[in-house]
């Protein structure tokens, strides 16, 4: 939490907390090793590393929440409908899913990519089109669980009607359950997010992402490596922060099982 | 023996999965804005060249003919020219596959070796100290980004100590195996986090199974327990595992091997959309489609293996 | 009685969590002396189970420890033996039988060779030995074809063949004590009764001593010497079994005597409900219904295969009637509750309620269903959504059976006074309540559509017998105070025995006796039934149990008639 906390203050705070321009460059301190003026030293032309990787958490939190925010609303939906209604639209529904999931996750977000041109929104979009798949299955599986559970039955022999069963008994108790998936998967988006930044088909230079920072330093590795070090390192950081919150949430909902 | 006639009749409910992949990636390609001729062909085709694609696809033809045409030339191991390599895709492929190949099966082998002493050792050390520092390391090490861990490795081995090279693949099968330690043990060090993690979980929870009170409640120390119960009762979540990951893991080779200049099939997709050469990028994505299919068959015929109960 | 085999003296377990020091097991004494049969009861909590884990020093979690006292095996103190000695004792010594022979048994390895490592870990023998050994125990357990058996994994075997093989691995060390903790509560009752005569024959043969955990009184009466009565970790009362029984001294004790379900209840069914006045309708009327379930995916079978689960069952209850149906699981009795409230489809056949087809009118019939019946759940937690409160859920029933708003929290207030339970559980959620209080609440949402009959299906099955007693006087009290028309499906004859004026007894979907509930256990007329209530363990140890030798051959024909002559009814 208080790592989420951290990094959601250096987002919000970016403009005042950063101490130089990040995307200024400063030809006089070029490739310059981590010193007083500058914590985590500059890059080969001359931007503060340390002010890059504040603005860079804007948009790594903004990759890792809109990746999932999306795919989740999307997939809960349709597994929720899938789940409770079976039959052919169940049948069909597992069909799309299992073709979804044959595709390596980054290949097909790739492909996709590749045909939507390089940039944020593209990632976004392939996003929605690929990520919603893993919830879909999961909250499917869940409403399958839950449709037979004793409740359930007790609500449908009282009369209620089905978008009654569904999205007022079903849906919340399947959705807190996917809830802690939500965070391991944030982290999967991130990785990936800047995965194909840093191949240079996501965010694109000169705007300061964790990805592409440490793809700008892959050239000077031998001499400068604290160019790759840090943005490297905040997207550590931040991924534990996620496995941490999603960690703490699956033992609350443990205890409550 | 009738447990294992699933391998059989399974491949056969494979087929609309294969059908579906099939069209997923023929649509990929076709909602490339533009003329689809020129879209794969590049645009410094001739016009007899796009003439000949045209009549090969018959792309005059509505959407749902030209799927046939697709499927078709598939079936005769067709699937179009790499505008930048000027050869058959399938051909291509084939030339690229061994560095993938092997990157992989060395990952896989080595997260093995990493993730299941790993966890073993956290769950028969369960809420002590070997249990919360493999924790806090898997679970730190899940956030680790492949491209940073590989640049890490080559600062730490190449730059520093020397000892591999930093990118590239040999000629000799040594040669190879050199070029492939840094590469395959940054795949392995991000498999075996996830890996880890679930794997000390199972046992976690095999160790504290009936099955194990049971075992003890009879007079069996921690060690049989552990060797004839837990592990068994362990290897089949741990099968699944990798199979669940293997997006994950080709995923994790397609990036590295960018990193390290690999020449395998990750690298030739990531080139492939950078110069727009389509045909590259659906033949790939469909080779990895199909392995993924593969493996997972592969995962149920070992899980069938080793869980008595499992029939499919 | 010679020198004491097993003796534990002012045994103390407590856990150590946050809070500080819980004591958990309250200086327990008793004394065991060789071939003794020992029957300890209590309720869920009562630390029942954990006694026998701490007697071979196997707590269930490692944040419980043994604060004080002694158990002395021949001698030896237990408490303070090393761990290497533990392990001889674990199993070579003291063997132990679990409640769920499902999750206890390792479903990847052979049952044979389960049986078989104890053998060679324990004795030292030989692979080759160690096989035959098992063999022979397997054997001895009651396996048909022990060589064949021996490589069956326990998922291919039933249930009572699983508990079978338990038994059968905790022999295999030989062990002089067996503590055997509930190992028959998750079966039949003609299993249960089938086991608890094995674990008696293997006692005579092998001259074990046995500490048998039990719940039910009435397994307890029938199988041991002695019984020691355990509530809230302590020991209420321990001694001969006849003199505990006839005259017990603490007041928990005569509760439990009480409100075992083969003691006749007050007031039995007739007397407590004003003969239904001949009514001009039966409000429920089933007509040779059938209820199939596709079975597996088909894709390469021989066609399409079902399950029947209710094969042509035939019945009309009155309004006002109280009716149990009995069998046990598999017999189709929780599928036709289903059907009967159109949860589960009918294959063919008529049910209608109060006049409305439920084939042939499935709209209309259903509309009247759910707002004129309703149902109560085996488990109680499971059966309330855990997100709402007791409130909201209720509320949420009265508003869509179109009660004012304004009138609902009145309504939610009456509705659990009715069931016993404190208007502010309203407030509450299923988690901060017990099993009993759920089911209360189940019953109070069960009520909400004020409906003309309740389906409660084996809704007291899960819940401990002091709390069953209370649940079944809650539902006495409800049908004659609201003239409601009650379906008790239940495995326990006992039970409806007490609160059912008429009986239905199913057998693998079929309806095999029915009767009024005096008629039918004075006199049954099928086999099947006969045996089922041969089975039921009666508090009163000189009614003995009788493990019917009969019922595995019912079990596998299905049928089979005592006689169809009246005169065979005065045979039993």
């Amino acid at each position: 939490m208080a790592v989420l906390g951290l990094f959601l203050v250096l987002a919000v705070f970016a403009p005042f907390i950063a101490p130089y321009d990040p995307i200024f460059q400063d030809a006089a301190a070029r490739l310059h090793a981590p010193s007083p003026a500058h914590p985590l030293g500059t890059d080969n032309f001359g931007r503060d590393i340390l002010s890059r990787v504040i603005w860079g958490a804007r948009i790594d939190l903004q990759i890792a929440v809109i990746g999932v925010v999306f795919p989740f609303i999307i997939g809960t939906t349709l597994g929720t409908i899938a789940g409770f209604f079976g039959g052919i639209v169940d049948v069909i529904f597992m069909r799309v899913v299992d073709v979804v999931l044959a595709f390596p996750f980054l290949v097909l977000m790739l492909s996709i990519i590749a045909i939507l041109g390089p940039g944020l929104g593209s990632f976004y979009i392939a996003m929605a089109l690929v990520g919603w798949v893993s919830y879909a299955r999961l909250v499917r599986a869940q409403i399958l669980v839950l449709k037979n559970s004793d409740y359930a039955v007790a609500a449908i022999s009282l009369g209620f009607s089905r978008s009654r069963v569904m999205f007022r008994h079903l849906l919340p108790n399947a959705a807190a359950g996917s809830l802690v998936f939500v965070m391991s998967d944030a982290v999967l988006v991130l990785l990936n997010g800047a995965a194909i930044s840093y191949l240079g088909l996501g965010v694109q230079p000169p705007l300061a992402e964790w990805g592409v920072m440490v793809a700008d330093g892959q050239s000077f590795i031998s001499t400068a490596w604290w160019i790759t070090l840090f943005p490297g390192l905040s997207i550590v950081l931040l991924a534990f922060g996620f496995s941490l919150l999603g960690d703490a949430l699956a033992d609350l909902m443990g205890v409550h099982e | 023996m009738h447990r294992y006639r699933f391998v059989l009749y399974r491949p056969l409910q494979f087929l609309p999965v294969l059908l579906g992949i099939s069209i997923i990636t023929f649509v990929l390609v076709r909602l490339i804005p533009g003329d689809p001729a020129r879209v794969l062909l590049g645009s410094r085709a001739t016009p007899a060249a796009i003439a000949n694609i045209r009549a090969q696809y018959g792309l005059d033809e509505p959407l749902w003919v030209q799927y046939f045409y697709f499927i078709g030339n598939l079936g005769q191991g067709e699937m179009g020219k790499s505008i930048l390599y000027k050869i058959d895709v399938l051909r291509l492929i084939a030339t690229r596959l061994e560095p993938t190949l092997a990157l992989v099966l060395s990952s896989v082998a080595q997260s093995i070796l990493i993730a299941v002493p790993l966890a073993a050792l956290a769950a028969r050390h369960r809420t002590r100290l070997p249990d919360h520092a493999v924790r806090i390391v898997s679970t730190l090490g899940i956030g680790f980004p492949p491209f940073w861990l590989a640049l890490m490795l080559i600062i730490l081995f190449s730059v520093r100590l020397g000892i591999f090279p930093v990118s590239g693949y040999g000629g000799s099968l040594t040669d190879k195996l050199y070029h492939l330690a840094l590469p395959s043990l940054t795949v392995a060090l991000s498999l075996s986090a996830v890996l880890t993690r679930s794997l000390r979980a199972a046992m976690v929870q095999a160790l504290e199974s009936d099955v194990a009170t049971a075992a003890r409640a009879r007079g069996m120390p921690e060690s049989i327990v552990f060797w004839r119960h837990v592990l068994p009762n362990s290897l089949v979540p741990t099968v699944n595992l990798l199979a669940v990951n293997i997006g994950w893991l080709i995923g994790g080779t397609v990036v590295v091997e960018s990193v390290f200049a690999l020449p395998g099939l990750g690298q030739l997709l990531v080139r492939a959309i950078f110069s727009r050469d389509y045909m590259v990028v659906q033949g790939v994505a469909m080779v990895f489609a199909c392995a993924t299919v593969l493996v997972n068959f592969l995962a149920d015929i070992i899980t069938v293996a080793l869980d008595p109960r499992v029939k499919l | 009685m010679s020198a004491p085999l097993l003796c534990v003296h002012d045994l103390t377990v407590a856990v150590q969590d946050g809070a500080g020091p819980r004591v958990l097991l309250d200086r327990i004494s008793l004394d065991l002396g060789a071939g003794d049969v020992l029957g300890l009861v209590g309720e869920s909590g009562s630390g029942k189970s954990l006694l026998c884990r701490a007697l071979i020093r196997l707590l269930p979690s490692p944040k419980l420890r043994i604060t004080g006292g002694a158990v002395f095996l021949e001698g030896r103190d237990l408490v303070t033996a090393d761990e290497r000695e533990m392990l001889k004792v674990r199993g070579g010594e003291i063997g132990m039988i679990f409640q769920n022979p499902t999750s206890h048994l390792d479903p990847v390895m052979r049952v044979g060779d389960q049986i078989a490592e104890g053998i060679r870990y324990h004795q030292g023998l030989s692979q080759r030995a160690a096989r035959a050994a098992a063999v022979e125990i397997l054997a001895q357990v009651g396996f048909a074809d022990p060589n064949r058996q021996y490589n069956g994994y326990p998922h291919e075997f039933s249930g009572g063949m699983r508990q079978r093989a338990m038994i059968g691995v905790a022999l295999s060390s030989n062990p002089k004590i067996l503590i055997a903790d509930e190992p028959t509560t998750a079966l039949d009752v003609t299993i249960q009764a089938q086991i608890l005569r094995l674990l008696l024959d293997i006692r005579d043969r092998r001259g074990l001593t046995v500490i048998l955990i039990s719940h039910d009184l009435g397994v307890v009466a029938q199988t041991c010497d002695r019984i020691a009565v355990m509530r809230n970790g302590e020991l209420v009362e321990q001694g001969d079994k006849r003199s505990l029984l006839a005259a017990p001294q603490h007041p928990y004790t005569k509760a439990l005597i009480e409100s075992h379900p083969s003691m006749p209840g007050e007031g039995v069914a007739t007397a407590a409900i004003a003969q239904p006045a001949p009514a001009l309708r039966p409000l429920l009327e089933i007509d040779d219904l059938h209820v199939r379930f596709p079975s597996g995916a088909g894709l390469f079978a021989a066609g399409p295969k079902t399950i029947s689960a209710v094969k042509g069952v035939s019945l009309r209850i009155m309004p006002g009637e109280t009716v149990g149906i009995v069998g046990e699981s598999g017999s189709g009795k929780s599928t036709l509750a289903r059907a009967i409230l159109g949860l589960a489809p009918l294959s063919s056949g008529h049910i209608s309620f109060d006049g409305a087809d439920l084939g042939q009118n499935r709209a209309k019939a259903l509309q009247k269903l759910r707002s004129e019946a309703a149902m109560v759940f085996q488990d109680p937690f499971n059966a309330l959504n855990p997100r709402l409160t007791i409130g909201e859920m209720v509320a949420e029933v009265l508003r869509v059976h179109g009660k004012a708003v304004a009138d609902i929290p009145a309504r939610i207030g009456e509705l659990l006074d009715l069931v016993g339970l404190e208007r502010e559980f309203a407030d509450r959620k299923p988690r901060s309540m017990s099993g009993g209080q759920c089911q209360r609440a189940g019953i109070a949402r069960a009520l909400a559509v004020e409906p003309r009959m309740i389906i409660a299906d084996e809704c007291v099955a899960a819940l401990d017998v002091t709390i069953q007693a209370q649940i079944i006087d809650l539902f006495r009290a409800l049908t004659a105070r609201m003239s409601l028309t009650l379906l008790f499906i239940a495995h326990d004859l006992a039970i409806v025995r007490n609160l059912c004026e008429r009986v239905v007894v199913m057998y693998r979907g079929e309806i095999v006796e029915e009767g009024r509930c005096a008629d039918v256990f004075a006199r049954p007329q099928h086999a099947y039934t006969a045996s089922l209530i041969r089975a039921i363990p009666d508090i009163d140890p000189d009614k003995p149990l009788r493990a019917d030798l009969l019922s595995p051959s019912v079990a596998e024909t299905g049928s089979g008639r005592v006689s169809d002559q009246p005169s065979a009814a005065f045979n039993w």
